[in-house]
């Protein structure tokens, strides 16, 4: 397939993801993906795939593409200040059909209320699966391109025709994720939920050294009393809530390792991770501890959300194979 | 661990097997996760089940089947793996890992004789005498944690970890040693590398080490 982007400048953190790469977390492999799962599947929706094909996360400030040709890109998550140079500004949530030739660039803003976008391509970033995922794993340095981040002469091929989608489809949907700004993150208690209700009462900041393997969190210390050296070390899915000697909560990521040894006093409810992956150095975070009916019922909640955003979708485009998917 | 099968979130379950310690190979959360594996094949809401020192971590669909469910299927399944104690199917063979000692490729090893009070002969006798098993992996792709290593050379990690090290770079640390599958920073002493391939994606089998696996060093002359 020609493609159908060059990179022109990479942006802080531009990597290829997708769903996540499932089944090998005993060989000590992270799942990867996206960090923020519901706005790669609107983005992804907005074109015509399915939710977990391969698009660009953008992290913060993103880069600049220039289309070698004419093409549709699917847009969502938080609004990066995306800009066609010399013209349009390109809103998130919402598909844009690009001329053979246009620059658009995702610069970042100093108001932006996330930390990262995503962009899709019909048919998906066509790169090669490894081990049954196109994500990138940075920290083995395999999937996505060459396992590293984009950078500037890349190009970004989709498996369909990159103008097979309509122009202007913009993603409905009555119940948005909580702001992620204000809403607590919901936790189950853990293994180590004993410290839970003082970790709970903090309000933490996310500190700098934040990475897609986890967030750090800064504010006072809730050290966990007890030798650390007995600790049998276990397995760890991403939205663990891991606290280190030092004190300081460490909140897993899709790139987290699949084993740890640090207590666990709480893991985030699947409902709302994809809010972590929205949390930007800088922003404030609080825990709410929940139980399994609560997090079950959220869960719910959330799939129907879905289900009924990916109709209105259908309807919108007039996909009858999306709408038939949608209802099964 | 306060329960032998807990929830893990609303999206997996922890379940306690048990470790004896030192001498323990993690037999039972192999078996336990072999159990899972043949009971994930049956319905496709199970996930991948991964060991940890005496425990399995097993991931589901949280939109196909709930906590609950999972939670009786799961203590229904200890019940009957941890009651058994045939061999695993399929023991793997012995791997060998050829290893130099020393030197730059094991910067750390006469440092590691220093503290352990040992000769640097007696630390690579020691080292390599012992048939290891795979106790579970982590840290990152193909990094398995080998058990045990010998009593006399038992050593706390480095203070400040190496924000580089060498790809086939064998450590140790606690009553464990491990071979870095690629670079990476690591906080393990390193006593010698290998050039075993431990980790390719592009293979059938991309991890050398599986958990269980056996393992022996064996050194290369200089």
């Amino acid at each position: 397939m020609t493609p159908a982007f060059e990179v022109l400048e990479p942006g802080l953190l531009t990597t290829i993801q997708d769903g996540g790469r499932f089944g090998f977390g005993h060989l000590g492999v992270p799942r990867s993906g996206a960090c923020d799962p519901w706005s790669l599947a609107v983005a992804n929706l907005l074109v015509g795939n399915e939710p977990d094909h391969a698009a660009l996360e953008l992290t913060v400030a993103g880069p600049t593409l220039r289309a070698l040709r004419s093409c549709v890109v699917g847009l969502a998550g938080t609004d990066l200040g995306a800009t066609v140079h010399g013209g349009r500004g390109l809103a998130t949530g919402r598909s844009h059909a690009l001329a053979a030739g246009e620059v658009v660039a995702f610069p970042g803003t100093a108001n932006a209320v996330g930390a990262r976008a995503y962009v899709a391509l019909p048919g998906g970033v066509d790169v090669p699966d490894v081990l049954g995922s196109r994500s990138t794993c940075l920290t083995a340095r395999f999937g996505g391109l060459d396992g590293r981040p984009l950078r500037a002469g890349d190009r970004l091929a989709s498996d369909r025709d990159p103008g097979d989608a309509p122009d202007g489809l913009v993603w409905i949907h009555d119940h948005d994720p909580e702001p992620i700004a204000e809403a607590p993150i919901r936790v189950l208690p853990g293994p180590d939920a004993g410290l839970l209700d003082r970790l709970a009462a903090i309000h933490w900041t996310v500190a700098t050294a934040s990475d897609r393997m986890g967030l750090r969190l800064e504010g006072p210390a809730v050290p966990m009393p007890g030798e650390p050296g007995d600790r049998r070390p276990h397995g760890v899915v991403p939205g663990t809530i891991q606290l280190p000697p030092d004190g300081l909560p460490i909140v897993l990521l899709a790139d987290a390792q699949p084993t740890g040894g640090y207590p666990v006093p709480a893991v985030t409810i699947s409902a709302d991770l994809h809010r972590l992956g929205q949390l930007r150095p800088g922003m404030r975070l609080r825990l709410l501890a929940v139980d399994v009916r609560t997090a079950e019922a959220a869960r719910r909640e959330q799939a129907a959300a879905f289900r009924q955003g990916r109709a209105r979708l259908a309807e919108l485009a007039g996909w009858d194979d999306l709408w038939r998917s949608a209802r099964g | 661990m306060t329960r032998s099968v807990q929830p893990f979130g609303d999206a997996a379950v922890l379940v306690d097997v048990g470790w004896s310690g030192p001498g323990d190979g993690n037999e039972a959360a192999h078996r336990f996760a072999d159990a899972v594996r043949s009971l994930g094949a049956l319905d496709g809401a199970l996930g991948d089940p991964v060991p940890g020192l005496g425990s399995v971590l097993v991931p589901f669909d949280p939109d196909g089947v709930g906590v609950d469910e999972v939670m009786e299927r799961l203590t229904a399944l200890r019940a009957t793996t941890t009651s058994s104690t045939a061999p695993r199917s399929g023991e793997p063979a012995t791997i060998e890992l050829p290893i130099r000692y020393g030197g730059t490729d094991g910067p750390d090893l006469d440092d590691v004789a220093r503290r352990t009070g040992l000769t640097t002969a007696d630390v690579v006798e020691l080292h390599s005498s012992v048939e290891y098993r795979v106790l579970f992996l982590g840290f990152a792709p193909g990094f398995a944690y080998l058990g045990d290593l010998p009593d006399a050379l038992s050593i706390a990690r480095l203070d400040t970890p190496r924000a580089r090290v060498p790809a086939g770079s064998v450590g140790i640390a606690g009553r464990q040693t491990a071979a870095y599958p690629f670079e990476s920073p690591g906080g393990w002493r390193l006593i010698g590398r290998t050039d075993a391939q431990l980790w390719d994606p592009g293979r059938p089998a991309p991890a050398l080490l599986v958990p269980g696996s056996r393992v022996r060093f064996v050194p290369l002359s200089a």
